[in-house]
């Protein structure tokens, strides 16, 4: 199974007994449903799949307004960027009804423009930014486990929050892992394997070059311990900085093009730890205006040079 | 003309001619807009309610915040940032609503509210609510894109919404011809099919009709309306410049209203653009005067 056939699915199981749910955005209801990821929903669900026109502002106002009124609803937006128009709405309204604490939930589903040579609009990669501006709740969607976390624990649930998926990872195979080791309640991280020589944290959707680092230690016959790191904001640390205390190395992967990442606070928390004796902070370059071009897309890990550095 | 409407209209003015005077004072930290000229479309829309209709407002609030609740006190707490506020001092002066009495929302964003209405109207409209939600706007947050957008999402769904445009043909201190074309509102609600009405001339019984039929109208087609109301926001004062050295009209847009003075009396200008004043023309002045003195008495009851 492929990334959005597993995030359809699990969408699907969410609402399955939530009738008065409305799901509502550009080409929820007709032609590919939005690259397969709203197929069925109508139908399995018994959810009110809306089609609508083209106006995010209006868009994200009217969640809040049926949020307001007692009535849950998911916005799935096609681009994070066409949410730039939902600003207002963002804060200044949020701000208003998250006071009265409404028993209805709100979610907006946005995928993440990171495919690959879809030029300058891609330089918006990152939850983060929006989320930062009101302390919106924000998750990052990567593979199974945590899309069974998210999605389970957030999709239809008192409050607003924005939820990401990578474009990038839509046709892909389903990355999964064997266990959750431990997982921070909220879903903001997880811990999928436990090594003593590094620890590995993935920021936004990195996890495939994360899982690819643990790859090239195993050749080198070192073991990691690997988190996602889901959540846009900071989160508590303290189990992170904990395993790596004991294996005296992070690596810290971030794909985020924006200078407003919670990886800068994790590595910085590190930084006050005489156990961690190695701090490898991967984020992408910015030296010239190459990232603005359309490209690949999609940040590119040296593992030898990473490994070396790491354990020296 | 009902005796109610006269008595909210007084109370809607002597309410913000009390709040002035604080104001005035520099009693309060919070941004207030006063609506003084637009009293009677607040009272019209507040009788026109049902129970379960909501309203959602702009900044300019306080004149329907006031025809709701009857309560200057709560809405003078609310200033003062008390618990004991129609807040609860969460809300201030331009987000102020009270669910209670059927304010369910207000922003201090031009346009913001419209997508909300349009929201909250859907939600009613799947919970299949007898109910009609009215928002406020103005022909500054007309000119906004949440406008269009949201009239598209109206009429695409067939919602209960009344819009009412308060056109008091200022946006801060620039008159539309300073700002923008002319935007004919009939002719751009025929554009979306949507059912055009314009309201001027303060009268009250006038506007409660009015108002009734548009209400009644919506239920029964499920479609939205635009309200076009006509008025002319009270408190002008005049500028001298090097510039102006003859004086420049400057409309009031915020702040205390300096050029107004409760000891003046409740008619502010001796003119069709002062509801106060319509009201007057309509009754007795021994009517007016006594209506006058009750509701001096209940402010005096309440504001002790």
């Amino acid at each position: 199974m492929n990334y959005v056939g597993f995030v359809n699915q699990e969408l699907k199981k969410a609402l399955k007994d939530k009738k008065g749910v409305i799901v509502f955005g550009q080409n929820v209801g007709t032609g590919s449903c939005v690259s397969g990821l709203s197929r069925g929903i109508e139908k399995e669900t018994g959810c009110r799949v809306l089609n609508t026109q083209n106006s995010e502002n209006t868009l994200v106002g009217a969640g809040f307004g049926m949020m307001r009124n007692g009535v849950s609803s998911i916005y799935i937006m096609k681009q994070l960027d066409f949410l730039l128009l939902g600003i207002d709405q963002l804060v200044n309204t949020y701000n208003y009804i998250r006071v009265f604490k409404p028993s209805a939930s709100f979610t907006i589903l946005a995928v993440v423009v990171d495919n690959g040579y879809q030029g300058m609009q891609s330089s918006l990669n990152n939850l983060a930014d929006f989320c930062s501006i009101a302390r919106i709740p924000g998750y990052a969607i990567t593979n199974r486990r945590d899309a069974e976390k998210i999605i389970g624990a957030h999709l239809v649930s008192p409050g607003f929050r924005i939820i990401g998926l990578s474009q990038r990872l839509f046709g892909r195979e389903l990355i999964d892992f064997e266990q959750v080791i431990s997982c921070e309640a909220d879903g903001g991280w997880l811990q999928y394997t436990d090594g003593a020589d590094v620890t590995i944290a993935c920021f936004n959707f990195s996890i495939p070059q994360g899982r690819g680092l643990i790859e090239a230690l195993k050749d080198k016959g070192k073991e990691a311990s690997l988190f996602s790191i889901n959540s846009s904001s900071p989160v508590e640390w303290s189990p992170i900085i904990a395993n790596a205390c004991q294996t005296g190395a992070i690596v810290v992967i971030d794909d985020i093009k924006s200078v407003n990442s919670p990886s800068v606070d994790l590595v910085a928390r590190a930084r006050g730890e005489e156990k961690i004796r190695t701090i490898t902070h991967i984020t992408r370059d910015f030296s010239s205006l190459d990232w603005l071009r359309p490209n690949a897309d999609e940040l590119v890990l040296n593992n030898k040079n990473i490994i070396h550095q790491a354990l020296k | 003309m009902s005796e109610k409407a006269a008595n909210d209209l007084l109370m809607v003015r002597l309410g913000q001619l009390v709040v002035n005077e604080r104001y005035k004072n520099g009693d309060f930290k919070v941004p207030i807009h006063l609506a003084l000229g637009h009293e009677a479309i607040a009272v019209a829309v507040s009788q026109t309610m049902e129970p379960e209709d909501q309203l959602v407002l702009s900044h300019r609030n306080i004149h329907y915040n006031l025809a709701r609740s009857g309560s200057v006190k709560e809405e003078i707490d609310e200033y003062l940032l008390k618990p004991e506020g129609a807040g609860g001092g969460w809300l201030g002066s331009m987000n102020l609503s009270r669910k209670s009495e059927g304010v369910a929302y207000a922003s201090s964003i031009l346009g913001n509210n419209l997508p909300v209405a349009s929201g909250m109207a859907l939600a009613n409209k799947t919970r299949e609510k007898e109910s009609v939600v009215i928002v406020v706007t103005g022909d500054g947050a007309m000119e906004e894109g949440a406008f269009y957008e949201s009239l598209t999402f109206m009429k695409t769904f067939g919602l209960r919404v009344i819009v009412i445009v308060e056109d008091n043909g200022w946006s801060l201190a620039s008159r539309i011809h300073e700002r923008r074309c002319e935007i004919d509102l009939n002719q751009l609600a025929k554009a979306f099919g949507i059912r055009h009405d314009t309201m001027e001339g303060n009268d009250i019984a006038r506007y409660i009709e009015t108002l009734r039929d548009i209400r009644e109208w919506t239920m029964d087609k499920n479609e939205p309306v635009i309200v076009h109301v006509l008025l002319t926001t009270l408190g002008h004062w005049t500028m001298k410049t090097e510039d102006y050295p003859e004086g420049k009209f400057i409309n009031y847009h915020a702040g205390p209203a300096k050029t107004v003075n409760i000891g003046d009396g409740p008619v502010i200008e001796n003119s069709e653009a002062d509801p106060v004043f319509v009201l007057k023309s309509r009754l007795d002045e021994t009517e007016f005067d006594k209506l006058v003195k009750n509701q001096l008495q209940n402010l005096s009851g309440e504001l002790p």
